[in-house]
């Protein structure tokens, strides 16, 4: 029944996306005959090969970077008393509210030629230190720290619900804090970081904005620019290469679920939520935790602090020319005050709002369900793993066509309205839900589930009652990072919202196209507080009713 | 048929006939019109008509690619000063949006829009065969150049396009003044253009093509390819001025004329370089099949076309396509003719003859 649901929603934009691949499109839209071209034309077009390489080497590099990183953190922030690890999470939570692409702009504002970087390089070491951040390791390092929020999210919520007292005897036994680490921890946190590397590999796969904003300007393409390149300068909608793009990494999205479902198969071993009571205990690194703080602190200015600062700095000027110290007394309220003026941004706020939550509290428990049945192997839940997971490989602007064709031709009035929005922003998303969902059902041992039901309870009240409190760490997490991600969604919402459904990420899109990278910032920082401010009373909701299991 | 029977038709024949004379010659109320007889109408009661039946529709709803806060809101509240009887709606998406949202309401028969407004979206929907001629007496006003014969669309708004540069960077005796500056060896690898827009490599492209004639061009494009132009691939031509206010880039190619005036207004160090032809587009207006309150749609094209909507537009520093409506004062450095340079006028036929083509030659030389 569940598979049932999951069909409705996914089945259509995939079948618009095959047939997208596979139709030609005409003029108005319509399709047209049947074609080969387009996978043709992306496995033998000119630059091909050097674009696969270039992206298997950018989707490579940005996964370890992000997971490393954020790995790295979230062992520090849960499993020692490093003072001042709270902060990590505001930190997550400011990356994450930064729009994306604004992100990405900030990180080419410190490391462009005219950036603090560069400036700092030539007054030292002279012209011949200058860094090119238009080039393979500029986008790789981009978007890896752009992921960090995401991996960091993942492996806190696994790490704090798995049992230290297989550390603790480890290090009875005499293991360092480092060896434990290394051979208990990480071992403990497996299934996250497996369900990390697809979600990372498989996005960077699909990754545009960095790669358009970072790579083409150096000349580097990956598939992604490779394709936009080839297909939209007509400014016609012709998204069959995309789409078959799309197709193609739909297989091995369908390859690699395969793969980690034969290896979650060996479960048990990361099953340390059991019946015999567990408590994530905190381990006391004495001296060494200043150094730890350290990392920390210095984690905490690469991801967020310093776009932070470089986008709060541009908001203040009037139009931007690197860090001179001319700029500082050009300091300027302006860009605020257009933005607070008169207009569409205040009206769209509370749309924004409801899009956000309803989108994560229907996909987080729904993918929490799905997870569980994939988990524990029930019957049909390896298909809705696959079918969850299927919208990653969806470009955005393809999954918002084949919504809009969808509601426009539906009997009911579902067009134009805020919950086709959601509906499609909830697909979307779902593939995240899932990944966090089931990362945190791997480390929840059968024998609860089991002890519940031959007490003589139904399933769904097992699930309701013993699984889904025990998820709640990584539900939380779940909830937050899609809330985040939603709100920000501009290219799926595009095509979907019409007079009176505005939101903000689209009306803001507006000043994208036509505003100066000032008033982006403005906007940028304006937008980072509303989201701070909102994950603070998200906080403070889950801390009231205690939803979050310690 | 008895003789009788055969006056008695004759009589009621005639009967009719003088009836439905006498009712002809009664004043009608509203005779219903077709729809496309009320976009086409051009008889002396057109304003009273449309009035009449806007009061009836009571809705219009427009998509279109201003700027919201600027020109979009504005207009749509005078609009609604104007004719309070009419609730006017309004969806702002970029062109490439507009046209596929409107092309998947016109073939789900889900018809939201009214009137369309864009630039490049009018093109895209009238090869899609989704737009209708209408005809608003505003278009009297604009200069025949920038009409279309057909009576499918209508200008709403100019674009001027040119070179922007960085006046830290370039100095005042080295400013490439024509194209062929451009080919200076010193500006190799200092030079960007925006791709992936119909407005950038390919007008650029199709600009000189139409103004030089095809061989001329091409072994134009083939020595500039040499010049190895930066690739711009994300964000708008506004988002590349920045770049070049920055100093990422020297030069930047056929951008938005207006913007790097707005910027030095305020102090930046770049300037705007028209160089002759100029390329100049339109916005263009247009109707869809089908649509659904044909009087208030027209009534906010006049309007648009208005004085009043045309200084609205001018004051959010658009171009306005009506010669009576005062030009913005900061941006009117780059009108053509103003400034002694020739523009060239790339209008719907022609953007529809040569784009393709024009960025097969991008494909080609300059990837």
């Amino acid at each position: 029944m569940l598979i049932l649901v999951l069909l409705i929603l996914i089945l259509p934009p995939t079948l618009f996306l095959i047939k997208v691949s596979i139709f030609t499109t005409k003029a108005d839209g319509s399709f047209g005959d049947f074609t080969l071209r387009y996978y043709q034309q992306l496995f033998t077009g000119r630059f091909f090969f050097s674009a696969l390489t270039n992206t298997a080497i950018y989707a490579i590099g940005s996964a370890v970077i992000a997971i490393l990183l954020g790995t790295i953190q979230a062992i520090i922030v849960e499993r020692t008393d490093t003072p001042g690890r709270g902060w990590v999470f505001l930190g997550a939570i400011i990356s994450l509210g930064i729009p994306h692409v604004l992100y990405t702009v900030a990180w080419l504002l410190i490391l462009g030629r005219s950036g603090p970087l560069n400036g700092l390089l030539l007054s030292a070491f002279g012209p011949q230190s200058v860094i090119n951040v238009y080039s393979m390791w500029g986008m790789t390092l981009i978007e890896g720290v752009g992921f960090v929020p995401l991996t960091f999210l993942l492996m806190s919520s696994v790490l704090r619900s798995t049992d230290a007292s297989f550390e603790e005897a480890a290090m009875m036994s005499g293991a360092r804090p480092i060896k434990t680490f290394w051979t208990i921890t990480l071992r403990m946190g497996l299934p996250g970081i497996m369900a990390l590397l697809l979600l990372v590999f498989i996005r960077a796969f699909e990754s545009f904005e960095v790669p358009a904003l970072v790579g083409l300007a150096g000349n580097i393409n990956v598939l992604t620019t490779n394709i936009y390149q080839s297909s939209k300068g007509t400014g016609a909608m012709d998204y069959g290469q995309s789409g078959a793009y799309s197709v193609c990494l739909l297989l091995i999205v369908v390859g690699l679920l395969y793969w980690y479902n034969r290896l979650s198969g060996h479960a048990h071993q990361y099953q340390t939520i059991t019946g015999k009571g567990y408590r994530p205990r905190v381990i006391k690194l004495g001296r060494l935790r200043y150094v730890t703080s350290a990392i920390l602190a210095l984690m905490f200015m690469l991801v967020t602090g310093l776009p932070l600062i470089m986008l709060v700095f541009t908001s203040l000027q009037p139009f931007y020319e690197g860090v001179t110290p001319e700029s500082f007394s050009r300091f300027t309220l302006d860009n605020y005050r257009i933005l607070m003026g008169p207009g569409s941004f205040r009206d769209s706020i509370s749309n924004t709002l409801i899009l956000g939550a309803s989108t994560s509290t229907f996909v987080v428990p729904f993918t929490a369900l799905c997870a569980w049945m994939a988990a524990r192997r029930k019957p049909g839940g390896w298909l809705l793993d696959q079918i969850a997971t299927a919208p990653l490989v969806m470009p955005a602007i393809v999954m918002s066509v084949a919504f809009l064709y969808v509601f426009v031709n539906l009997p009911i009035p579902l067009y134009g309205t805020l919950l086709s929005v959601i509906l499609a922003s909830s697909v979307r998303f779902m593939p995240y839900g899932m990944r966090y969902a089931y990362a945190g059902v791997l480390q929840i041992h059968k024998e609860l589930e089991e002890a519940s039901m031959s007490s003589g309870a139904k399933q769904g009240n097992t699930f309701l009652r013993i699984v889904l409190p025990l998820l709640s760490a990584s539900m939380v997490s779940s909830w937050l990072f899609i809330f985040l991600l939603a709100v920000q969604a501009v290219s799926l919402p595009l095509l979907l919202v019409g007079p009176g459904t505005e939101i903000v990420a689209v009306t803001l899109f507006d000043l994208w196209q036509n505003g100066q990278v000032t008033e982006l910032a403005s906007m940028g920082i304006t937008w980072v507080s509303l989201m701070v401010v909102v994950s603070a009373c998200f906080h403070m909701v889950t801390r009231r009713y205690q939803i979050m299991a310690s | 048929m008895d003789r009788n029977s055969m006056r008695s038709e004759k009589l009621s024949g005639l009967g009719l006939a003088l009836m439905m004379g006498a009712t002809m010659m009664l004043p009608l109320p509203a005779l219903s019109l077709t729809t496309e007889e009320i976009l086409n109408y051009r008889g002396p009661d057109r304003e009273q008509i449309l009035l009449e039946g806007a009061k009836k529709e009571g809705q219009v709803t427009l998509y279109c690619a201003l700027i919201v806060n600027q020109a979009l809101k504005p207009i749509s509240d005078a609009f609604a000063k104007k004719y309070p009887f009419i609730k006017i709606a309004y969806w702002r998406a970029d062109s490439e949006d507009i046209a596929a949202k409107l092309m998947a309401e016109v073939k789900a028969n889900n018809l939201q829009a009214d009137l369309v407004e864009g630039t490049g979206v009018g093109e895209m929907v009238i090869q899609a065969g989704l737009v209708q001629p209408y005809y608003t007496p505003m278009i009297e006003q604009v200069p025949q150049k920038y009409r279309d014969p057909a009576g499918i669309w209508t200008p709403t708004r100019l674009s001027y396009f040119s070179v922007a540069y960085n006046t830290k960077l370039v100095p005042p005796d080295d400013v490439p003044k024509t194209y062929e500056d451009l080919l200076d060896p010193k500006w190799k690898g200092k030079i960007s253009w925006r791709i992936g827009s119909a407005s950038g490599t390919s007008l650029f492209i199709t600009n000189l093509r139409m103004a030089w004639g095809e061989e001329k061009a091409r072994a134009y494009f083939e020595k500039l390819a040499a010049q190895k132009i930066v690739n711009f691939g994300s964000g708008s031509a506004r988002t590349l001025v920045d770049r070049v206010i920055a100093g990422e880039y020297p030069i930047a190619l056929n951008i938005f004329a207006h913007h790097p005036f707005i910027s030095k207004a305020k102090g930046a160090p770049v300037n705007s370089q028209l160089m002759e032809p100029v390329a100049t587009t339109a916005g263009t207006m247009v109707v869809p099949k089908g649509v659904k309150h044909p009087h208030a749609s027209m009534l906010l094209a006049d309007f648009i076309l208005s004085k009043e909507g045309q200084t609205i537009l001018s004051k959010a520093e658009y171009f306005p396509v009506r010669p009576d409506v005062e030009i913005n004062e900061t941006i009117k450095g780059v009108v053509p003719n103003l400034m002694g340079k020739t523009e060239n006028f790339v209008g719907s036929e022609q953007l529809n003859k040569y784009t393709a083509s024009s960025e097969e030659i991008y494909q080609n030389l300059f990837r």
